[in-house]
């Protein structure tokens, strides 16, 4: 394939202004993202006193816990990219292009749309950094100049979000088979084994033994870091467990629907549990967060009535908000991760919506059963992971409840606030499916 | 012939500059079977589309008689009527199915009775009938991924059929098939209409197919240029 072909490939055609700023956008935010955080924890690291180790390790926590949120809005947008191409590659495909280019021109496109919602939320990184750097860690304002990242740094993030791109366009091209007619093969539902219940049951019960006896043998820094290990675990077993749970909890509201929503609802979810999970799994990380940013704000609280000395109340007092920062961070994230899958799911099944329309199928139906399929196993896992936390930080919990009920009211607000974003992220594209349920 | 089922008088539309339907009239016959037949860009698919309700014409009339109950003008009814008559009265057969793939076989066929109010066990046991008297018995819950060409095709008749539509519009429903899978599909398709006392339209380039309706309407340009009676 010659560069004038695969420039006339790449070009959008008449009528596909929305199918791009879709991707572009979600690559925008992507990089708004990724570089507001980077650029919040680069603060810390300037930081030299005795302190500054601790400062540094917290943020390094917070950003690995952003990081499970930040792929999959990353890997969303990026299968948003490639996604938009099927019909175009089948037409290929019956042109006679081979798959290799094929392949060049879905990669090249991707990466074309990666590199310029980068560069627009490198400016979205520009506009809001004075205010990130408003917010006071150790008594004052971290200030614009202690959040904005070096100009190499910001070049290996954008670079770092068209190789995502890249990458998860050569994988979904590899994943999805696409014959010569366009249609897209699914045969068999993806499953979610039991085994991962057991496995994860039998991670829950180490990590509440450890939790219980390390205090008790061990430091306060030997207790810091294996409480941060439990923190690690516990998502990691509700990543586990969270498809295999999604799928027994689908059976069970399949066997029950009575209505055509709740039916398609649910088979939705057990078409692919996997998929179901990555869509709301970051709201439920953020869930499990909440437990122990409620717990610790609330023993905070207590911490400051308790006359600790000044530089330990100011470190408390930092705690909860990077704790509240993360917690936000997350939210957006899970937020913008649900608007971008719901767009691209839309756009998937846009001649299955066409087709539905002709039968006269309302559009609420459909639009209550997807929004269905996301908030059931949204409130589900949500809920469980709570649940979770609050198992591993147990004793902590039972105290914090005792001297300070505020924290069960942060732990239900937050949550609360947490579904009520993603509820909102949904019904924001139900424009998108009104238009390709009423396409001619 | 029978009384009519559907009448169309004086149909135009236009998208932009083109002319897709330039004063057709048409009357279809309860019980009839009828093949529109035209190259590509004819204005068949507009005429399907106009006389299911599917789009409004720029002119023109369509009236639908149904057995029980007054005459209907489609054209003077507001988007979500007619969204509620082509899923209450009418069927459609599309060319490659587009079926939930989510779905098994028979709550695709079931959730068309299940939009229209009737309980998921009542509508499951009378998807299941239709889908054992197109030969689909025991393949109820397979998933769409995993039926052939053919089965999907006879899914989306027993879906067309489930809600008891007494006139049902195909377009191309064998566009995607082989000459035997065809011919399977459009056996099921007229058993399943005009052996039932119903009425067919079908949309298609197959002369194998139209040859197989009772009449066949040639369109060309917007137009109806011919009308044959099939044997």
């Amino acid at each position: 394939m010659n560069a004038r072909v695969l420039a006339m490939l790449v070009r959008p055609s008449p009528g596909q202004g929305g199918l791009i700023a879709l991707p572009l956008i979600a690559f925008g935010v992507v990089t708004t993202l990724v570089l507001t955080v980077i650029g919040g924890a680069q603060s810390f690291w300037g930081w030299q006193d005795e302190y500054a180790p601790i400062y540094q390790a917290l943020a390094a926590i917070a950003l690995a816990l952003l990081l499970v949120p930040l792929m999959s809005l990353g890997g969303a947008a990026a299968r948003l990219a490639a996604r938009r191409r099927d019909e175009r590659l089948s037409t290929l495909r019956l042109l006679g292009v081979t798959p290799l280019g094929v392949g060049i021109a879905t990669v090249a496109e991707s990466a074309l749309l990666a590199a310029a919602g980068a560069i627009a939320g490198v400016v979205g990184y520009l506009l809001i950094s004075p205010l990130i750097g408003l917010i006071p860690f150790r008594g004052q304002a971290l200030g614009w100049q202690a959040v904005l990242l070096a100009p190499v740094h910001v070049i290996a993030v954008v670079g770092g979000v068209v190789v995502l791109a890249v990458l998860s366009a050569a994988v979904g091209l590899r994943r999805v088979v696409i014959s010569p007619l366009g249609v897209r093969m699914r045969t068999t539902a993806a499953g979610a084994h039991w085994i991962r219940f057991v496995l994860g049951a039998g991670a829950v019960a180490v990590a509440f033994g450890l939790a219980k006896i390390v205090p008790q043998i061990a430091g306060m820094v030997t207790t810091i870091v294996v409480v941060s290990l439990l923190f690690a675990a516990g998502l990691a077993v509700l990543n586990l467990v969270g498809p295999w749970a999604l799928k027994v909890s689908a059976r069970g509201w399949l066997k029950r629907a009575q209505v055509p929503e709740r039916l398609l609802a649910a088979r939705m979810v057990l078409d692919d549990p996997k998929a179901a999970w990555r869509q709301v799994g970051g709201i439920s990380m953020a869930s499990f967060m909440a437990v122990f940013a409620g717990t610790g704000v609330s023993l905070i609280g207590v911490m400051d009535s308790a006359g600790a000395e000044a530089t330990d109340l100011a470190l408390a007092r930092d705690m909860r908000t990077g704790l509240i920062i993360t917690l936000v961070a997350s939210f957006l994230m899970v937020a913008a991760s649900v608007g971008v899958n719901q767009a691209s799911a839309i756009l998937d099944a846009r001649e299955l919506h066409r087709s539905l329309h002709h039968l006269g199928v309302p559009l609420q139906t459909v639009d209550r059963a997807r929004t269905r399929a996301i908030m059931a196993p949204l409130l589900l896992t949500s809920i469980g992971s709570a649940l979770c936390a609050g198992i591993l930080v147990f004793p902590l919990l039972g105290i914090a409840l005792i001297v300070a009920p505020v924290s069960l009211l942060t732990i239900t607000l937050v949550v609360a606030v947490g579904i009520a974003v993603v509820w909102v992220s949904t019904r924001a594209t139900t424009p998108v499916l009104s238009r390709s349920f009423r396409a001619a | 012939m029978n009384s009519p089922v559907l009448v169309a008088h004086a149909l135009t539309k236009s998208y932009g500059a083109t002319r897709a339907l330039a004063g057709v009239d048409l009357a279809i016959a309860r019980g009839e079977s009828v093949a529109i037949m035209g190259a590509s860009g004819s204005g068949k698919t507009t005429l399907l589309h106009v006389l299911a309700g599917i789009i409004t014409p720029d002119s023109g009339s369509v009236t639908f008689h149904p057995s029980a109950g007054g005459a209907i003008e489609l054209t003077g009814m507001g988007e979500s009527a007619r969204s509620r008559l082509r899923r209450e009265r009418l069927g459609f057969v599309f060319q490659q199915g587009l079926l939930i793939p989510e779905l098994t076989a028979v709550e695709n066929v079931a959730l068309a009775s299940m939009i229209n109010g009737v309980k998921r066990a009542d509508a499951v046991q009378h998807a299941a009938s239709w889908l054992g008297a197109l030969g689909l018995a025991g393949m109820e819950d397979r998933r769409i991924g995993e039926l052939s060409g053919g089965q999907v095709q006879r899914v989306a008749i027993a879906r067309a059929q489930a809600t008891g539509a007494e006139l049902v519009f195909a377009d191309e429903p064998t566009g995607a098939l082989d000459s035997h899978t065809s011919r399977e599909v459009m056996d099921a398709l007229l058993w399943s209409t005009t052996g039932q006392g119903r009425t067919l339209v079908v949309v298609t380039h197959d002369r194998d197919v139209a040859a197989r309706c009772s009449r066949t309407i040639a369109v060309r340009d917007g137009v109806v240029v011919s009308t044959a009676v099939d044997a």
